[in-house]
């Protein structure tokens, strides 16, 4: 299955690139990194380019674009590994709050579309390890009708720039239920809230959050009190695709790299790319690429088949990706031998970016038992684990 | 290298093999009553310059009870013992977090053809502060354009009056920012074919005109440089072999380790660690011990490094009976480097959060996250393919590659 994009998507792609490729020089992010990803007038730059708002219907701000937009942008994203948290903000975030259905929250989307707000979804805990319900954060009523949340929400990514959190805090039920998950919109400077930035292993940042009793008011509830589950699912299901298109420009870069890296070193007498075992490797990093740039897209035109059929797509995805990537990213270091190592050649960064895309919303491992699960669900029997693994 | 009979020869019995579980023993006796001052806690937060000094003072210890450089001679501060005494007191050695990573090299490759080679009263003065850890010393080999070809490198040595003057470029140089002497390969002529024009030396790491530059690493290890020569004058006393000898000494240098690494895990936590990490962490909400992939990931690793062991033990005996080992280290070489990145991934998979927020005092040895995202074992002392390239033509007697430099002068390959 191939996508054949319409010439508005292929303007899109094509002037994203030119953009990233000149704005998100490798050689010349350091300050970036150092003030934390983030600068102001990057930012708006980027909001004037639509980037915020591609997926997000006209009515709300947004470009009308859906799904395909955000895999194009994301796997340029990817390509070039940018840092600032486009991800975060105009993917997971957006999504949760259009999702959401709430007043309050569309009104916010054009905002957010524009670059003049930074809402970011507080909504990963520790031990979540991909599961959308699990909430241990609480929120418990106040006598004045408000909420009062604490919790601990850890590697929000682009927590670090929120002036604004949409955060997940859990109103009845236990741990794990899908029901009683409630999202609330915390200022990042409301009292109660600490927060902790940290740097991740691929120069993004994120942030650790502390909630001890944080006061909000009735109408910071941002949907139905206990119904917030069906918004997360959906802001999970882009960032999963996003995800997974970010992994493919990550790996695609890497590969080419490599390529090129391997006609121009030479070592005995000869270019690298003249060994065979080496071609042969570079032909398999490729057959990897290709398999994952597969599932990306198969899951793309699944998209909207239905809840099970996409979480399926989506689990298989990042299954495939996760591990491809690993080959990919991991045999480019290998094959650039010990500059690959080296912190300031680029190819290392993409190994890093790699890792950490395996670690959002739930990992290889994690997503193949899903996989299992929902297959089993269905009826169909199910390969042992370890067999699988083995092929 | 031998031959792959060598593997296929029946088990001989190891007749010292009490006097060498004798010798564990004290190790094991010696190691506990004193590497606890010298490891783990005491190291966390250490800048590099005083875990170097807890270093030295640890390497001070051993020589003085013989520990030091447990092969080498008596005379020159070591412990005048055999190869299988230091792979056992190694393994003993590495249950603790030590701070020996300065001197892996030095002791390994650098000091003993130094010791072999340089004229008495060199090794005299110098065998015995290396040995002591006052002195570390690095190899200078590696070069921009010569890194699996060691033999294409560049740096230049010319004669002047009783010694040499040296210009170029190293490379990848562990450790050079905190050596005192070094060993180093240099070409002194290029009108001969690549490996005719070269000549060894061992030089003064503070002689004028050298300068070191660190190289920073993906995961923050402050061990790699580049080194650079302007005008750096050596005697020609201090020159190792013959002019023009110089490859036969580096091999002679990298073979000297003829088994390498004696570390089951590569530099990564052990799979105990990992087992430990499986109990700990949930996946989908339930143990992640219970998932049936993880556990045939465990199951494989523990096959694996019965297999390792056993390859392991098959060298002890071939080094034992006097034997040159076959292609065990090579091997295993390979497949541990593989063991630890497929183990690092697993690792990081039940780290969750954990594994992509890197602790800056982390070490591979001990920190997962490291050693998934260093993958140098695979690429440092012969990279994966340059050892399956040996297997190929050493052991199953292929033909080499296409060489088209091969016979050709130097000078012509230079462009
Ligand atoms: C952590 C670390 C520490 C080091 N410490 C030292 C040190 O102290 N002193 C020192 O001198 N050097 C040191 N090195 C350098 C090391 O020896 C070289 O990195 C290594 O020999 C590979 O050379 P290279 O990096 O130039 O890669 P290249 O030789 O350019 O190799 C690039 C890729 O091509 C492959 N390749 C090369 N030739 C062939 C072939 N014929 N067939 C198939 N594939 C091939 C390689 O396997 C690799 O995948 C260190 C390296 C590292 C990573």
């Amino acid at each position: 299955m191939d996508f054949s994009l319409s010439q508005e998507q292929q303007i899109f792609q094509d002037s994203a690139r030119r953009m990233l490729e000149t704005e998100c020089r490798f050689e010349t992010r350091g300050p970036l990194i150092a003030k934390g990803s983030f600068d102001g007038d990057r930012w708006r730059a980027i909001a004037e380019m639509g980037w915020l708002g591609m997926a997000l219907p006209e009515e709300h701000g947004g470009f009308g674009g859906g799904a395909i937009e955000t895999a194009l942008l994301m796997e340029e994203i990817g390509r070039v590994l940018m840092v600032e948290p486009v991800w975060a903000i105009a993917v997971l975030t957006a999504h949760a709050l259009l999702a959401s259905g709430d007043e309050r929250a569309l009104a916010l989307l054009p905002r957010l579309v524009a670059g003049e707000v930074l809402p970011v979804l507080a909504h990963n805990e520790a031990d979540a390890g991909g599961v959308t319900e699990h909430v241990a954060t609480v929120a418990t009523p106040t006598a004045q009708g408000g909420w009062r949340i604490s919790g601990e929400k850890t590697l929000v990514v682009g927590g670090n720039i929120a002036d604004r959190f949409l955060v997940s805090a859990r109103t009845s039920g236990r741990t794990g239920d899908r029901e009683g998950i409630s999202l609330f919109l915390v200022a990042a400077d409301a009292a109660g809230l600490r927060r902790q930035n940290v740097r991740l292993i691929d120069n993004r940042w994120a942030a650790h959050l502390l909630l001890e009793n944080v006061q909000v008011d009735k109408a910071d509830v941002i949907g139905r009190v206990g119904g917030a589950i069906d918004a997360l699912d959906e802001a999970h299901a882009y960032g999963l695709l996003a995800a997974c298109a970010e992994a493919i420009g990550v790996m695609d870069r890497a590969l080419w790299i490599t390529r090129d890296y391997l006609k121009v070193r030479k070592q005995f007498g000869t270019t690298l790319s003249s060994f065979q075992a080496l071609q042969h490797r570079m032909s398999e990093m490729l057959i990897e690429l290709e398999l994952s740039r597969s599932m990306l897209h198969r899951a793309l035109s699944l998209f909207h088949a239905g809840p099970e059929i996409r979480r399926q797509a989506l689990a298989a995805a990042k299954v495939h990706i996760g591990r491809s990537g690993k080959f990919v990213c991991g045999q480019a270091i290998q094959l650039h031998g010990g500059i690959g190592v080296t912190e300031e050649y680029v190819i290392g960064h993409y190994f890093k970016r790699m890792t950490t895309i395996e670690h959002e919303l739930g990992h290889s491992h994690f997503h193949l038992q899903r996989l299992a699960e929902l297959e089993q669900r269905r009826g169909t029997p199910v390969a042992p684990l370890a067999a699988r693994n083995a092929a | 290298m031998s031959s792959a009979s060598a593997l296929l020869e029946p088990r001989t019995a190891v007749p010292a093999e009490d006097a060498l579980e004798r010798y564990r023993l004290d190790a094991r006796a010696w190691l506990a009553e004193h590497a606890p001052r010298f490891s783990g806690a005491v190291r966390r937060g250490l800048p590099l310059e005083r875990d170097v000094a807890l270093g030295r003072a640890w390497q001070a210890l051993k020589a003085a009870h013989g520990y030091g450089a447990i092969t080498l001679p008596k005379r020159y501060g070591g412990g005048g013992g055999t190869e299988l005494q230091k792979i056992v007191f190694t393994e003993e050695e590495l249950r603790y977090d030590l701070p020996v990573a300065y001197f892996s090299i030095s002791l390994s490759n650098p000091v003993p053809i130094f010791l072999r080679h340089a004229p008495e009263t060199f090794r005299q003065r110098l065998g015995p502060p290396a040995i002591r850890g006052e002195h570390i010393w690095c190899q200078l080999f590696s070069e921009p354009a010569a890194g699996s070809d060691l033999a294409a490198l560049r740096l230049r040595a010319e004669r002047q009056g009783d010694g040499w003057v040296l210009n170029g470029q190293k490379l990848w140089t562990s450790w050079a920012q905190i050596a005192q002497w070094g060993v180093i390969v240099t070409r002194t002529d290029p009108d001969v074919p690549k490996h005719a024009g070269l000549t060894y030396f061992f030089l003064d790491m503070r002689s004028p005109g050298i300068s070191v530059r660190p190289i920073r690493r993906l995961v923050g290890h402050p061990d790699l440089n580049e080194v650079y020569f302007d005008n750096v004058y050596v005697p020609d006393e201090q020159r190792l072999g013959e002019v023009g000898g110089g490859f036969r000494v580096a091999i002679e240098t990298l073979m000297i380790e003829r088994y390498g690494i004696t570390d089951e895990t590569a530099s990564s936590p052990a799979l105990e660690a990992l087992v430990e990490l499986a109990r700990r962490a949930r996946l989908n909400g339930r143990p992640a011990l219970a998932d049936g992939e993880v556990r045939a990931a465990i199951a494989r690793a523990y096959v694996e490094r019965q297999g390792l062991r056993s390859i392991q033990k098959r060298a002890m005996e071939a080094i034992a009976a006097g034997r040159e080992p076959g292609p065990e280290g090579a091997i295993r070489k390979l497949l541990l480097g593989r063991m630890r990145q497929q183990l690092g991934a697993l690792a990081l998979d039940l780290m969750g959060a954990d594994g992509i927020r890197l602790d800056p005092q982390g070490e591979s040895s001990r920190d997962f996250a490291h050693a998934w995202l260093d993958p140098s074992v695979r690429i440092a002392g012969g990279t994966d393919e340059v050892l399956l390239n040996t297997l190929a033509e050493r052991v199953l007697g292929l033909p080499q590659d296409h060489r088209p430099d091969k016979g050709v002068p130097f000078r012509q390959l230079e462009s």
